[in-house]
């Protein structure tokens, strides 16, 4: 049956991984291993675009270090679709066969192979080839977990901002939100004029879970959501019920586009960029599509973006909003050797300023960014952005909630924004699902 | 009774699928059973906790009987489609005179589509925002305030994730369906029809009872088929919006793969192991006392 396909899958996978090396030091907080450099193949299994810029930079640095150590190859398995590389990395870590560098955010399934010491300390890591100092703090700490170590290290960083369409929002007759608090009320003005307020790549469910972040970062700060993973904090408290009815308010004014579960990534950008929704969110990785001469001329002078606004009273500044390093790569404790130390030793010096050349953010900030020659103003006033930026970010659920509050969480959410449960059900179910699924894993 | 060397020479061939068939198919149904007995998440150490899972399943997980009645519900649909249409369409074949071999091929087309590129198809089809084909065909022919996302509907979502998979094997039902109705002896049909037999009294008193071998065969693959459903929701909806297209097999992967606990999801994989069984001894019992009746 499907069990038996997955597990044949799994099988296979673990077949294909099993090349890997064995041996080497287990114990996690040993940076430095001592011996001979012996080159050999690695594997890289990684969740990222197949041809974007950390694959690429990292294939031709691993091109470069196999020149000086002849047998040394890295094989970068890849697997963008995040919820089936999530399946696959935790298959293979029921199975014992991780590789030797690995992709994770920092859930609460990794920490619990970190807490297993399966994870090489990447804090004492960085700071044994001495550029920890470079990395900016707060590449560093979307990677902690929340006891504030860290074990993956960043290849990006990233500022996400709410696009709008300055002309559309004019026809409307409203104005950029001052306030998270106006925005249900911008959306009823657009419906009026005939606009989709906001477009929304439902199928991916994390776009949806980035707003039930929001309400509660500006309300009660970063903590609230470390609490309420835990069973701390709940859905019925002041900051839960705020961002509960704030989106029972989005979805009683039709700010989504119609039909927005079942759309996916493409659909939702081509609507922004077609100039049939007025605002999109999305972070800096679309600055090639949405700040450069590739974006629909049609559109391109009336594009604008505004950061995470603020509330009355809000806990956080205009400064602190989602600024994610990606997913981070982790160090695999059972197999880190001479080899693999001198390799990120070698990769690491060397990828940030491949990194910025390519127009990215770096997660260090000992290089600067270039910006590719077809730029727009947009794509300049973008990376500024991330020179000042507060001490607090906000993070996105999906990193922080065990995956089968994750799970459910994903679902109500798609229900209480359609309108089909009320605000009092959602609190409920949500509740309810924290108090049974938290304790298992943050005992 | 054969002789010994036949009976050995059976065994010999016999035995390879049987080993295959037990390392393939009995072995993982057995280790879900024994898994099922534990709480296991891949990386922890695994607790034996005897029963509380099916305790658990039965009693207080409402996302399970949610997914039980609507793989309930998507059975019925594809069997409705698949095996209704089937034996519709094999059966105006029979009368046909012209363009079989042309009906046969066009109908049997989506079963040698791939999945994946259904579920994609299917997702544009009922797309809202562009307005895709069921829209735009219902705006046209007046039914414009029929016309809604359906896959975002909870009213709709499971009925629009149903239908990909029976227009898919419709054409395969009809085609076994259809070869069974040529074997019925012209005589006896001729012979009712000299006797005044009208065509449905034909159908009922000859054809069917005729192919009821098949019918059952076909039955029983198309509920196994339907009861086993996965591919298409899970590419078209996730089970969603909500729980609303979640079918057991879609719950239990999620379980396993994505909440990684895979004692429940074990425990979910026996459910449908059983229920499986049940429905097939169900048919089983219930068309041998039709035929006996």
């Amino acid at each position: 049956m499907k069990k038996l396909f997955t597990a044949a899958v799994a099988a296979a996978a673990a077949i294909a991984l099993a090349g890997c090396g064995s041996g080497g030091t287990t114990d996690p907080s040993n940076v430095s291993p001592t011996g001979e450099v012996k080159p050999r193949e690695i594997s890289w299994l990684l969740s990222r675009p197949a041809d974007g810029a950390v694959i690429n930079i990292m294939k031709k640095l691993a091109d470069d270090y196999a020149k000086d150590h002849p047998g040394f190859a890295l094989n970068l398995i890849t697997t963008p679709d995040r919820p089936s590389y999530i399946q696959k990395l935790e298959t293979l870590a029921a199975a014992n066969k991780l590789p030797e560098l690995f992709d994770t955010d920092a859930t609460p399934f990794a920490q619990q192979l970190a807490k297993q010491g399966k994870m090489v300390d990447a804090e004492k890591l960085l700071k044994s080839l001495d550029v920890y100092d470079d990395y900016r703090p707060s590449a560093l700490d979307y990677q902690r977990f929340d006891d504030g170590s860290l074990h993956m290290i960043p290849f990006q960083f990233e500022l996400e901002f709410i696009w709008y369409n300055k002309a559309l929002l004019q026809k409307a007759g409203v104005s950029a939100p001052k306030s998270l608090d106006d925005i249900p009320a911008m959306c009823t003005a657009l419906r009026d004029a005939g606009i989709t307020p906001i477009a929304i790549d439902g199928q991916d469910q994390w776009p949806l879970e980035r707003y039930v972040a929001y309400q509660p970062f500006r309300e009660a700060g970063p903590e609230f959501i470390q609490k309420l993973k835990k069973g701390e904090a709940k859905f019925t408290d002041p900051a839960g019920q705020k961002t509960v009815e704030w989106l029972a308010a989005l979805g009683k004014a039709k700010c989504f586009q119609d039909g927005f579960s079942s759309q996916g990534y493409s659909d939702a950008q081509n609507q922004f960029t077609s100039g049939q929704a007025a605002m999109y969110n999305i972070g800096t990785w679309e600055l090639p599509s949405l700040a450069t001469d590739k974006l629909n001329p049609d559109v391109r002078d009336d594009i604008d973006f505004f950061t995470l606004p603020t509330t009355e009273g809000s806990v956080t500044k205009a400064n602190e909003f989602v600024s994610p390093s990606g997913i981070g790569m982790a160090v695999n404790a059972k197999t880190y050797d001479p080899l693999v130390s001198d390799f990120l030793k070698f990769a690491l010096a060397k990828y940030p300023a491949e990194y910025a050349a390519t127009g990215a953010l770096s997660p260090t900030t000992n290089v600067e960014t270039a910006v590719p020659a077809n730029a727009t103003p947009l794509y300049k006033k973008a990376l500024e952005m991330a020179n000042d930026l507060g001490d607090k970010q906000a993070m996105p659920w999906d990193t922080q909630l065990d995956p089968t509050t994750n799970g459910r969480l994903q679902q109500e959410l798609v229900l209480l924004v359609q309108g089909n449960i009320t605000p009092e059900q959602f609190t409920t179910t949500m509740d309810s699902t924290i108090a049974q699924n938290a304790p298992k894993f943050f005992k | 009774m054969l002789p010994n060397r036949s009976r050995l020479s059976v065994l010999v061939f016999l035995l390879p699928p049987l080993l295959l068939y037990g390392i393939a198919v009995l072995f993982p149904i057995m280790q879900s059973l024994f898994l099922s007995f534990f709480s296991w998440n891949g990386i922890s150490d695994m607790e034996f906790v005897g029963l509380e899972n099916y305790v658990r399943m039965l009693t207080a997980d409402d996302i399970f009987w949610r997914s039980f009645f609507n793989a309930l519900g998507y059975l019925a649909i594809c069997l409705v489609l698949q095996l209704g249409g089937a034996l519709l369409v094999a059966s105006l074949l029979t009368s046909m005179r012209r363009g079989r071999e042309l009906i046969k091929t066009l109908y049997l087309l989506p079963a040698v589509i791939s999945t994946v590129a259904i579920a994609f198809l299917f997702v544009r089809i009922y797309s809202i925002e562009p307005v895709g084909l069921l829209n735009q065909l219902l705006h046209w022919i007046g039914l414009g305030a029929l016309e809604r996302p359906w896959l975002s509907d909870i009213n709709t979502v499971l009925a629009a994730v149903s239908a990909p998979e029976g227009w898919r094997f419709t054409g395969l039902y009809m085609l076994i369906i259809y070869a069974a109705l040529l074997s019925v002896p012209q005589e006896l049909e001729e012979a009712a029809r000299l006797d005044g037999a009208s065509r449905w009294q034909l159908f009922t008193k000859i054809r069917f009872p005729h192919i009821m071998p098949v019918w059952i065969t076909t039955t029983i693959m198309a509920t196994t088929y339907g009861l086993r459903g996965f591919d298409i929701p899970y590419l078209m909806t996730n089970g969603g919006p909500g729980q609303s297209s979640e079918l057991l097999t879609t719950y239990m992967y999620k379980t396993a793969f994505t909440s990684t606990d895979f004692g429940y999801a074990s425990t979910i994989a026996v459910f449908i192991v059983i229920e499986c069984l049940v429905a097939v001894g169900l048919i089983l019992f219930m068309l041998k006392r039709k035929a006996d009746a």
